[in-house]
């Protein structure tokens, strides 16, 4: 029997630990070994899994975000909206209209629902927009905050509904689900965590590499769901060992790690994924290797989940 | 006749200290000058002081609903500068330095404080660093940083 997609989520509790440069060559890798693989680009800050890929943006759909708009001739100015709104959005003083904060506001549209006038249109903003792109035998869908915009995780509970619709409507159309998301531990992160079968946090060999790897873990746990962590630019000064039985001690498990590597820049620069078949880059080299044993690794870790789940069933 | 609104300490009054955060102080000052003088003064607990989100806003309420038209401010964020401009009320600039209630209203009345146009800080300033992820001033607010104050 066909299964359903599993779903991988890499993050990094950092910005520029090489979260898209993992995710982006892990769809790659499954994409090289016969899966149909779909990359969530869920950074909606910072995307740019595309630009790793030489791809573009297309399929563009604004994300909505509710705002509340006062229809001054129905309005009693009563002020109940005011009164309820947990946000403090909506700015009124006796014998007025209500004011709308939109920067403040959550789009919970409360006031909307119990305005006695039915005096609260209900209205709409664009604050950003999802793409659905093919790129190298893969979809790529992308989210994109507008700038300006502070409710990133609108736009990432856009994409996620999006992947619930694709997994009801057509839960075989994909083996492999692969999410990206932006660095650190809100909301949004997290959103893209619980979705997920298997996470893989991505770090550096420094001090605040393992703060904010600690900090993503934290976040893991309390959501209950197995990790395995990727260690990036592994060669920096030496400091891998001592990294290495740090996280041993702390029994976080790795995936692999991954070596400074020229080639890893230059597939970075050209916008080609190290690991596509169909580039050129050196299969010897330490980075193209250290990727090939991840997979490895990876590939081991879910036939593990498998039977495990199989066992449990 | 003006009510000037002053963001006080502790239950407020004249001899109370003006608390440089509008959104969070724990007191609001209302003071009526006549022909120059302090006629009466009124106070009340901010309810803003440890709102979640847009305390700005909801002390600018406070003020509306009573009837203040001037407020003496320390810091000002976008939020709050933006919803006492759409109150109408008028903002000062109150000094960078302790002082009671009674004598910034008494440096308003002779003349010495600056009017300020919009916000003098970015958003959440007056916060201790509660949300999350930093992110400058909101956008849309009311002027930027106006007059950066060395804090
Ligand atoms: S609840 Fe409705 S009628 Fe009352 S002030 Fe708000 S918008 Fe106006
Ligand atoms: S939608 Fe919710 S947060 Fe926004 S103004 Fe209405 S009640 Fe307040």
């Amino acid at each position: 029997m066909p299964e359903k997609a599993k779903i991988i989520t890499v993050t990094g509790g950092k910005g520029g630990t090489g979260k898209t440069l993992v995710a982006v060559n892990l769809a790659t890798m499954f994409k090289n070994a016969g899966k149909r693989v779909l990359l969530i680009d869920g950074d909606v800050e910072n995307p740019n899994t595309y630009l790793l890929m030489n791809g573009e943006l297309e399929n563009k759909a604004p994300v909505y975000f509710f705002k509340p708009s006062i229809i001054e001739t129905k309005c009693s100015k009563c002020g109940l909206c005011s009164k309820n709104c947990a946000t403090h959005a909506l700015l009124h003083v006796d014998g007025q209209y209500p004011i709308p904060f939109l920067t403040v506001c959550s789009g919970c549209k409360l006031c909307y629902k119990i305005c006695p006038e039915e005096a609260i249109k209900e209205d709409y903003k664009t604050i950003g927009w999802t793409y659905e792109t093919k790129k190298n035998n893969m979809d790529l869908w992308i989210g994109e905050l507008k700038p300006s915009e502070a409710r990133s995780a609108a736009v990432v509970e856009a994409l996620l509904d999006n992947l619930k619709e694709l997994l009801e409507k057509e839960p075989q159309k994909y083996d492999i689900i692969v999410l990206d998301t932006a660095p650190g531990a809100h909301c949004d992160v997290e959103l893209l965590l619980e979705s997920a079968d298997l996470i893989v946090p991505v770090t550096e060999p420094t001090k605040f590499g393992k703060l904010d790897l600690l900090r993503i873990i934290e976040l893991i746990e309390l959501l209950g769901k197995p990790y395995k962590a990727i260690i990036n630019r592994s060669s920096l000064l030496g400091f891998k060992e001592k990294f290495l039985e740090e996280l041993e001690r702390k029994d976080i498990e790795i995936l692999g790690d991954i070596p400074l590597d020229d080639e890893i820049v230059q597939s970075y620069c050209q916008g080609d994924p190290l690991m596509d078949e169909n580039s050129n880059f050196n299969k010897e080299g330490e980075g193209y290797k250290s990727f090939i044993t991840i997979f490895e690794n990876l590939n081991k870790w879910i036939r593990e989940k498998k039977t495990a789940s199989m066992e449990g069933a | 006749m003006v009510i000037v609104a002053v963001p006080s300490g502790g239950n407020g009054g004249l001899t109370s200290i003006l608390n440089p955060r509008f959104g969070r102080c724990e007191s609001f000052t209302f003071v009526t000058v006549e022909d120059g003088e302090i006629k009466q003064v009124k106070t009340l607990p901010n309810a803003a002081s440890d709102a979640m989100g847009g305390a700005g806003i909801q002390a600018a309420q406070t003020l509306g609903n009573n009837n203040a038209t001037v407020a003496i401010v320390g810091n000002l964020g976008p939020n709050a500068a933006q919803a006492l401009g759409s109150l109408n009320i008028k903002l000062y600039q109150a000094p960078n330095q302790q002082i009671t209630v009674k004598d910034v209203v008494q440096e308003y009345i002779d003349g010495n404080l600056q009017e300020l146009s919009g916000a003098n800080v970015g958003s959440h300033f007056g916060m201790g660093g509660g949300f999350g992820r930093g992110r400058g001033g909101a956008g849309g607010g009311g002027g930027g940083r106006g007059r950066g104050r060395n804090l």
